[in-house]
């Protein structure tokens, strides 16, 4: 329905109120003044009539017969003149004696007239009528003569035309002042009208604006009892209502803010699995790129067929829901998840909140101390092993043999010199993980070319026995703070290997120099390379990249592991960079200038 | 449209959604299991084919049946032909990945040869064109569809390439042919899973655009990443 102004109900109103006012008075007061007007003259005909009268007989008196009718008459006619009224003379049975304008003679038996006929009964009659005679309306009135209805009537008339006028102009003008009147009030009230509505107006366009939510908005209080009290009312329900949504707002921020910052991610699915909502965790955890992610299904979002599969189990209904996942992307990602159902303030469920935690590193962890337990008790089996099968070949018999005996107890030995260095790097790792871990390694200024050419020294044995050739380029003047024992035995670990893994007649360099606040040592060789799968896992215990050929060249699996813990101790870094089929290149970054280091990555993977 | 067959809709869109998921698990798992020599992994992908064949006769049926019931038109229509012809692709994809698994196992029960570079990069290469394929589907992206498309060319040299180092291979150390010839058996699948994902790509352009560009593929590649 369309709303219409208010004030259109207001003005017409009022006005309609003064037009009815004005024209009921205005109707009422021209019937009184009719009456009153015709009332007025009723009573003045009658004195004339009765003054009339008096002089009727006046002139009569002494006069008999004929004469006296016709000095009646000739009054009548006197009179009736002079007043410009007709008068007419009437006896007491009837019959007309006088009239100031007709013959008495040709006028018929007035008695039943009725202002005649109350007349003879003594009292005053007045009556309005239509005269023939005349052709208009006429008022009569009719008085006994000297009170004495047996003497005669006399009766007075004037017309009525001229009583109607004057009312009629006195109407005329009473309504034009009316109009008048009315077009003022017209104007007044529909002034007034305004002021009325105009609270009502400044309160709806004070409305409007808290609708729109601006609740700071308020409204002006008026003066009158009830606008006033609607505004101070409204006003104070605006100042409620935005205390309840500051507060709403706040504590939404503060969930915000929660879920925001935990390291856990939440994510909340609706029994439809589309997404009601992520928090920042859940998204990285997941790999969630692209903004508009609520509302859409969480296939659409992340395609994991083994979260979609939880996912399913917790909207099912079984609970609680866990699990891992295992996302093989870019990188591998492993998450707990845990499943629940999600239930609204009436316990009636709406959907699955699903929580996931990292713990990729954590598998990776175990992944390593898993794969170190293995490699070390196949290590260590192996020469182990075959020591057991030579002791038992030699009990069985072959004691007796001394060449066989020679042969086995010398392999026997071979095993467990093996058997020894492993012991013993396992040592010498464990040793320099505790010492980084607490103590402090003495570190001196040292020209790296002592330490380099040390190394050479202790690798060139193995080196002519390959025939791989040692090149050494290191200038004079590379310092760095080390400790020179171990540093030794890094360079020695890294040369070593690089001959192992070179072909025959290869040739290894060893190369020293500065880049920036970093001296730098590099051991590169033109072996067979490392695969890029192996280079992340290569400085682990155990370690091996090419299982097969490395067993063979011999080694501990150690070596490695052993060069970065050294490193580490120095607050530098080692780094591999190696290609299939052209060779790798190891570098050992030291810093120049030593600031001690934090050294966390010392003892980081507390292996047992 | 219809609000069923829009429901219906929704419904062929999460089933293709779930086997493209599965899919494309299995395609990671067995591309790790050649190169990392792992059976366990392998196995996992063998034993995940059969689930893939159901959720792939399932979605057929489902989508011929709002075809008969709702015979829907335009781009509703197009949608369904779209998924009918990608859930073919998929199921082909999970096939690829079981030959893959089986090449896994064979390689992983022999002493371990030298897997070239290209074959991780072709695998890598792959499993991103058939991400971005699926990725296209969802969000009916034209643009990424068309990168996928124009994506193959590379993997089909890689392929080329793989069989060359091979040839080389297998002339410098012919006792492990048995495994050479498995792994370029191995590029050969990756390279028909990289097909297949330009496949559903061509579909995902169809079903937006209307035209089929399966045979003209000069006029609609773009300009590669």
């Amino acid at each position: 329905m369309k709303k219409r102004p208010f004030i259109w109900f207001i003005y017409p109103t009022n006005l309609l109120v003064a037009v009815l006012s004005l024209s009921v008075l205005l109707w009422y007061g021209a019937d009184y003044l009719t009456d009153f007007y015709y009332q007025q003259k009723a009573e003045d005909l009658e004195v004339r009539a009765r003054l009339t009268g008096s002089r009727v007989l006046e002139a009569v008196s002494g006069l008999e017969g004929r004469e006296r009718v016709r000095r009646v008459n000739d009054l009548c006619r006197e009179l009736g003149r002079s007043s410009n009224m007709r008068i007419t003379v009437v006896l007491q049975g009837g019959e007309v004696i006088g009239d100031s304008e007709e013959d008495p003679a040709r006028m018929d038996n007035h008695a039943g007239r009725p202002e005649i006929r109350k007349a003879l009964g003594g009292e005053t009659g007045l009556s309005l009528r239509y005269s023939a005679t005349l052709e208009e309306n006429l008022m009569y009135v009719a008085v006994p003569l000297d009170e004495r209805p047996e003497l005669g009537v006399v009766r007075v008339s004037v017309p009525v035309t001229s009583l109607e006028q004057i009312p009629r102009r006195v109407l005329t003008r009473f309504a034009t002042v009316s109009v008048v009147v009315l077009l003022a009030a017209a104007g007044l009230s529909f002034l007034v009208a305004r002021r009325i509505v105009k609270p009502l107006e400044i309160m709806k366009s004070g409305a409007e604006e808290l609708a729109r939510g601006k609740l700071e908005t308020r409204l002006p209080v008026s003066r009158w009892e009830e606008i006033g009290s609607l505004a101070e009312e409204m006003n104070r329900m605006a100042a409620s209502l935005d205390d309840r949504i500051r507060r709403e707002t706040s504590q939404k921020n503060e969930m915000e803010a929660v879920l925001g910052s935990m390291a856990e991610g939440v994510l909340a699915l609706d029994l439809k699995e589309r997404v009601l909502s992520l928090n920042r965790a859940a998204r990285a955890h997941l790999g969630v790129r692209g903004e508009d992610v609520v509302g859409r299904t969480m296939m659409e979002v992340v395609r994991n067929p083994a979260l979609h599969e939880l996912v399913v189990d917790t909207l099912s209904g079984k609970e609680p829901v866990e699990g891992e996942v295992i996302f093989r992307d870019r990188e591998e990602k492993y998450l707990q998840v845990h499943g629940t159902v999600l239930r609204d303030s009436g316990s009636v469920a709406i959907g699955a909140l699903i929580v996931m935690n990292d713990v990729t590193r954590l598998r990776k962890l175990e992944e390593i101390r898993r794969d170190f337990v293995a490699n070390a008790s196949h290590e260590i089996r192996t020469p182990v092993t075959s020591i057991k099968g030579f002791v038992e070949t030699l009990l069985d018999g072959a004691l007796e043999d001394k060449e066989t005996t020679e042969r086995f107890l010398e392999i026997i030995g071979r095993h467990a010199d093996r058997l020894n260095a492993i012991v013993e790097d396992l040592l010498s790792l464990s040793s320099i993980e505790k010492v980084s871990g607490r103590e402090e390694v003495s570190l001196e200024e040292r020209a790296l070319q002592e330490v380099v050419e040390e190394a050479i020294e202790l690798c060139r044995a193995g080196a002519r026995k390959k025939d791989v050739a040692l090149k050494v380029r290191c200038g004079e003047d590379i310092t760095a703070r080390v400790n020179p024992s171990l540093l030794v035995q890094a360079v020695v670990n890294l040369v070593d290997n690089a001959v192992k893994f070179s072909l025959e007649g290869g040739e290894v360099e060893v190369q020293c120099h500065r880049r920036g606040a970093i001296a730098v040592i590099e051991v590169r060789d033109r072996g067979c390379g490392i695969a890029r799968e192996d280079i992340p896992r290569l400085f682990e215990r155990f370690y091996r990249a090419d299982k097969a050929r490395s067993r063979e060249l011999g080694g501990t699996g150690l070596g490695l592991a052993i060069v970065k813990h050294i490193v580490q101790v120095h607050g530098g870094e080692v780094t591999v960079d190696s290609e299939i089929g052209q060779g790798s290149t190891f570098a050992i970054n030291l810093p120049a200038a030593s600031d001690r280091p934090a050294s966390e990555g010392g003892a980081g993977e507390g292996v047992p | 449209m219809n609000l069923q067959v829009a429901r219906e809709i929704e419904t062929l869109k999460r089933a293709i959604l779930a086997l493209g998921a599965v899919v494309e698990d299995s395609v990671l798992k067995a591309g790790k299991a050649v190169v990392q020599r792992d059976p366990v992994l392998a196995e996992e992908v063998i034993a995940a084919d059969f689930k893939i064949d159901q959720m792939e006769v399932d979605l057929e049926e489902d989508g011929l049946k709002v075809l008969a019931l709702h015979q829907p038109v335009a781009i509703d229509l197009r949608f369904i032909v779209a998924v009918l012809r990608i859930n073919s692709d998929l199921e082909r994809i999970g096939d690829l990945a079981v030959n893959l698994a089986e090449r896994a196992l064979f390689l992983s029960s022999r002493s371990p040869v030298d897997v070239p570079g290209q074959f991780s990069e072709m695998t890598a290469r792959a499993e991103s064109m058939l991400e971005k394929s699926l990725d296209s589907l969802v969000n009916m992206n034209v643009e990424t569809a068309r990168s996928v498309i124009a994506a193959d060319d590379e993997v089909d040299l890689l392929n080329r390439e793989m069989y060359r180092i091979m040839y080389d291979l297998i002339r410098r150390d012919p006792d492990r042919l048995e495994c050479f010839v498995h792994l370029i058996s191995a590029a050969r699948h990756i390279e028909r899973i990289a097909d297949h994902a330009t496949n559903i790509a061509e579909d995902v352009v169809y079903m937006n655009t209307g035209e089929i560009i399966r045979h003209k593929p000069e006029d609609f590649r773009e300009a590669k990443d």
